[in-house]
């Protein structure tokens, strides 16, 4: 009932404030001073409060370590530093022209207080099934730069999420930067989110897509959906089947059951297994139509 | 004699009708209001409430950990009680400590206070209590489902029935009968100040509670027991509240019982401050409520007679449950003439927290099910939902299910035609997308009609006889001032300007000499509690009645002692004399009283008309005074692909008598619209494993600005002149009608009828899957 462990309070965490990379890597590396990664704080000042995991005893401030604090563009590619806020990609030029669907599901993120706040590597190693940027990375076919000081790792976004609200990341190491392919010209992206109302929500389904119709042929389709499974999903089995297919009424009625057929969602807190297999097979289908509507143009 | 005969006389601007600004605005927008915890009590412990974690079962025995250190902390279990452990409510049927039968998931077993809120938890981790389980009955479901196979298995906290004619023969001859069944969860009031009391101990063993309450004169009496302590010996102060929705009616005697029993026993005082978590999980919340209606109707769409069943989850314990059901069934079948009606209203204990007060109070639970209903009834007989009303709506000189005349006050039909004219509900209906699949959008429009009775249900208010005192005194200034003395608290909803208001145009003087202190027992008779939409009407009319005692007093005292002068009489803040010449100002006369006299008090109590008769064992006549109408009009829009639910705009008209100030009567309106709002569309909370499940406002989910609806709102105003200045109340009706009208509009647009609240695309989906036409 009282379980001991909410007795701690933030005040007993020994928190340090790098103000390098390098020594924050530093701190990281040794057992001793090491201590529990701390972005914004949005996600988890939440779960301590709650006890839904342990106050640490020990924390490494990320938040303010100049070379994770970057947007820019780099070739095709564009290089988010892991600290860069909600707001900032939201607001951010590059990030709107390139990435659209990261910047408007940065937008749904919380309330301007969270957004301020919250990290996009928070996002992403909080590891929620909601997270609401994952579905958006996914479907780039980017990847993230992870660092220690024994050097640089570089692990494809499909590859980065392992499990329940589990990442690829090593003790020692700390999310540096995304590198992520630009939106090419004749491409479009959706994003669509569906919470329990219009904002300051926490999804019930959302997800994003990247992809190109050209002359009623769905020449490219990628799809990433949240909150239906473990982690947030690449939809790799209907990708590969939509491509090079006729954009048609049958096409999308198949494409809405193959992408409801691909997922297994749970009953939670927020939605119903049944609306969140059926709505998925919708969102499909609404991104599709969304391609159709503006390659046309 | 210095009389102020040359100055320039103004004339006074009437306050009562007019939008003037809340009175205690200036300390709440600058920070300065005191809430419970921001009270500076030196010396003051935390307490902390170790609780139940087992929903049902019996306790075997209460064990403190031997090997921690008790020295630093106090602990009270139920031998520490002064007096019984009983909590003094309805039913008495609540201990205040658990001491064998454990009844609901997080009851007390024992409490803890400490001189930090840290120590305080971590002393009541080591208290462990072997507790033997028993079979819990957790949900609403399980009670219906129990109820229509076996009631006598189920543990029946209230029972009353309404009989007006004969129900069986008036079914047996309808050409139509139609049957319907709704149910309503949870919710939770949400109010932006969470719980929080302190007690303060005396040397001369009494006890002074100050905290976040409605109601200062519920807890007097209820400590009384089990303290063992004259009612005088307890003194019970309101802080400033943020907020309570009812959630702050019955619930504060919980807690200040918890501080008094703690500061007793550690001879110091004692502040229990929840936060949000623990104030959800472990205080009341609205009843979830299961209505069955079977109604016969004539081929013209005469309502024959009117059958219904009526069920609240009481939760653990009985509380103020019986009084939520009477509401209930009150409002279960009002609204339209009918000959013919039985209701069956019943309360069962369940080993839930025990569920209280809410904005409505067993209305909206009513209200939800009649007026969806009626819906179903205007189709049978092929009427539009408008016409249908129309025709059945009580007016003037009907009488309610209960047998009562609408003698006065009664703008049924004005809300009605106003609000379908408004709306343009007639043409609108024929937009009904009905479930097209060929729509990108499903429109549709609904309506919901209703009655709020006005004040206690049945003899409530003539057993309480509201007391109201004013004092004229010197304020610190050392102006001359009138304080209203009464037990109704301002909780954001208006009391504290509107009160003011009433006295200042009774005595004719500047809203400048009028104040609402905060209500303190030691200072303000017992007024009754700030509940059922009761203050602008009954203590309205109260503090009206005793200024207009003092005006007589204050103006025999200046003809007789100031002027010498025969009929001398106040207005516009100035005492006139027969002669042009004589005139003195209030303030002026009011120190000069003040001075020679010392402070004046003004006493008044309040009466029903003698017409009023009630029968509270066969809930015969009238059951309240009067009643406040409202129509409401919902639009809503579907997205066909998601099931997401937008309501449009609503378009509502109310006649709560005389509005006494319309900037705040319509903030009373648009607050309650959008609480309603929540109830309809989102606010879920449900029981898993014994616990509410949604317990953070991260999960439990309340309508934020964006989805708050284009609103067209009016009032209509029909004075209820028995009780001047004729408010008949506001500040639960707004909760009343908005679900069944989006209900309605949602029948419209997808062509279902939702049956449960909350109207969430997981059920609109699942009702859909189970009809013939629609498909994935």
């Amino acid at each position: 009932m009282n379980p001991v462990s909410t007795l701690k309070t933030f005040e007993d965490i020994d928190c340090e404030f790098p103000k390098s990379l390098q020594s924050a890597l530093e701190l990281m590396a040794d057992e001793k001073t090491r201590g529990q990664p701390l972005a914004g704080g949005t996600d988890l000042m939440v779960q301590w409060e709650s006890g839904v995991i342990p106050i640490p005893d020990r924390a490494i401030s990320v938040k303010n370590i100049p070379e994770l604090r970057e947007i820019r563009e780099n070739g095709s590619n564009v290089i988010i530093g892991g600290s860069v806020t909600h707001m900032e990609l939201r607001q951010s030029p590059i990030v709107r022209r390139w990435l659209p669907s990261l910047a408007e599901a940065a937008a749904t993120i919380g309330g301007f207080q969270i957004q301020i706040m919250g990290t996009i590597a928070g996002n992403v190693a909080n590891a929620s099934p909601a997270a609401d940027l994952a579905p958006s990375l996914l479907i780039t076919d980017g990847t993230v730069l992870l660092a220690s000081v024994e050097g640089e790792r570089e692990v494809k976004l499909t590859e980065l999420w392992t499990g329940y609200r589990k990442i690829d990341r090593r003790p020692e190491e700390l999310i540096v930067s995304f590198n992520l392919p630009k939106l090419l010209d004749d491409y479009f992206e959706s994003w669509r989110k569906l919470g329990p109302r219009k904002a300051q929500a926490i999804s019930k389904v959302m997800g994003s897509s990247r992809g190109r119709i050209s002359n009623g042929v769905v020449e490219s389709f990628k799809v990433a959906l949240g909150s239906v499974a473990p982690t947030a999903i690449r939809f790799f089995e209907l990708e590969q089947w939509i491509t090079g297919k006729p954009y048609s009424k049958e096409t999308l009625q198949e494409a809405e059951q193959r992408s409801a057929a691909l997922i297994n969602p749970i009953s939670d807190i927020r939605s119903t297994a049944e609306y969140r297999k059926w709505v998925s097979g919708k969102l499909v289908r609404c991104f599709l139509e969304n391609l159709a509507g503006r390659s046309n143009k | 004699m210095n009389m102020a005969a040359t100055t320039e006389v103004r004339e006074r601007v009437k306050l009562v009708g007019l939008g003037v600004p809340r009175l205690d605005a200036d300390e709440k927008v600058r920070g300065k209001a005191e809430y419970a915890d921001d009270l500076n009590i030196p010396g003051a412990w935390h307490g902390f409430v170790v609780r139940s974690p087992i929903p049902h079962g019996r306790i075997i025995s209460l064990t403190l950990d031997p090997g921690y250190d008790w020295t630093k902390v106090v602990v009270v279990t139920p031998e520490d009680i002064p007096g019984n452990n009983i909590v003094d409510m309805m039913g008495r049927d609540m201990p205040f400590i658990a001491h064998d039968e454990i009844r609901y998931l997080g009851e007390p077993i024992a409490l803890v206070a400490a001189p930090t809120r840290k120590l305080a938890r971590e002393s009541a981790a080591h208290i462990h209590a072997d507790i033997e389980e028993l079979p819990p009955l957790l949900s609403l479901g399980e009670l219906v489902d129990q109820y229509k196979k076996d009631r006598s298995s189920l543990h029946e906290l209230s029972a009353q029935t309404i009989r007006k004619g004969d129900i069986d023969r008036a079914l047996r001859e309808a050409d139509i009968v139609i049957e319907g069944e709704y149910r309503a969860g949870h919710q939770e009031q949400l109010y932006i100040e969470p719980q929080g009391m302190a007690a303060i101990p005396g040397e001369d063993g009494s006890i002074f509670i100050h905290g976040s309450m409605q109601c200062p004169y519920y807890i007097n009496p209820e400590l009384c027991e089990t303290l063992d302590l004259p009612a005088e010996k307890i003194r019970v102060k309101q802080s400033a509240v943020g907020g309570a929705f009812g959630g702050k009616e019955e619930f504060p005697t919980l807690l200040a019982g918890y501080c008094a029993l703690l500061a007793i026993k550690c001879k110091r005082p004692v502040k229990i401050i929840f936060d949000r978590h623990q104030d959800i999980l472990y205080s009341t919340k609205r009843h979830p409520v299961w209505t069955r209606y079977r109604t016969g109707l004539k081929k013209d769409g005469t309502i024959n007679g009117m059958k219904v069943d009526f069920l609240l989850d009481g939760g653990a314990y009985t509380t103020l449950s019986p009084v939520v059901m009477y509401r209930g069934i009150l409002h279960s079948a009002m609204g339209y003439r009918c000959d013919n009606v039985f209701v069956d209203g019943h309360v069962y204990r369940t080993n839930t927290f025990p569920n209280g007060a809410f904005r409505g109070f067993g209305a909206p639970q009513a209200i939800w099910g009649l007026e969806s209903h009626i819906d179903d009834l205007a189709k049978a007989c092929g009427m539009a939902p408008h016409e249908f009303r129309l025709k059945n709506a009580l007016k003037e000189g009907d009488t309610t299910p209960t047998g009562g005349v609408l003698r006065y006050s009664v703008g049924s039909q004005d809300v009605l035609a106003k609000t379908i004219e408004k709306s343009r509900f007639g043409e609108k209906l024929q937009n009904g997308s009905r479930g097209n699949p060929h729509e990108k959008k499903w429109y549709g429009i609904g309506m919901s009609f209703f009655a709020h009775g006005a004040g206690f249900t049945g003899d409530g208010e003539a057993r309480i006889k509201a007391k109201v005192a004013l004092d004229l005194e010197q304020n610190e200034e050392g102006r001359p001032v009138v304080n209203v003395r009464v037990s109704s608290t301002e909780m954001g909803q208006g009391t504290f300007t509107i009160l003011p208001q009433i006295v200042a145009d009774a005595l004719s003087i500047d809203l400048d000499y009028v104040r609402c202190p905060y209500p303190d027992t030691l200072y303000v008779p017992d007024s009754g509690p700030t509940v059922a939409s009761r203050t602008a009407m009954v203590v309205g009319n109260t503090v009206h009645g005793a200024a207009k005692k003092m005006k007589v007093q204050l103006e025999e005292y200046v003809s007789n002692e100031i002027m010498n002068a025969g009929d001398v009489y106040l207005a516009d803040g100035q005492f006139r004399g027969p002669y042009e010449t004589g005139r003195i100002s209030f303030h002026e006369a009011g120190m000069r009283y003040l001075e020679n006299n010392g402070p004046m008090r003004v006493y008044n109590q309040f009466s029903l008309p003698d017409y009023i008769h009630w029968n509270q064992k066969t809930f015969e006549g009238d059951a309240y005074p009067a009643y406040s109408w409202g129509c409401n009009v919902a639009e809503v829009e579907i997205d066909p692909l998601t099931l997401e639910l937008n309501v449009l705009k609503v378009t509502a008209t109310y006649d709560i008598g005389k509005v006494l100030n319309p900037v705040l009567a319509m903030g009373q309106i648009q607050g309650g619209l959008v609480q309603a709002l929540g109830y309809a569309v989102m606010e879920k909370i449900e029981i898993v494993d014994g616990k509410f499940d949604a317990s953070r406002m991260q999960t439990y989910v309340i309508p934020t600005t964006l989805d708050i609806p284009e609103f067209d709102l009016d009032f209509v105003e029909f004075p209820y002149e028995f009780a001047n200045p004729g408010a008949k109340g506001v500040g639960e009706i707004p909760m009343d009608g908005l679900a069944p009208a989006i209900a309605n509009a949602v029948e419209q647009a997808a062509g279902v009828r939702l049956r449960e609240l909350p109207m969430i695309p997981e059920n609109l989906f699942a009702a859909l899957h189970e009809t013939e036409t629609y498909k994935i």
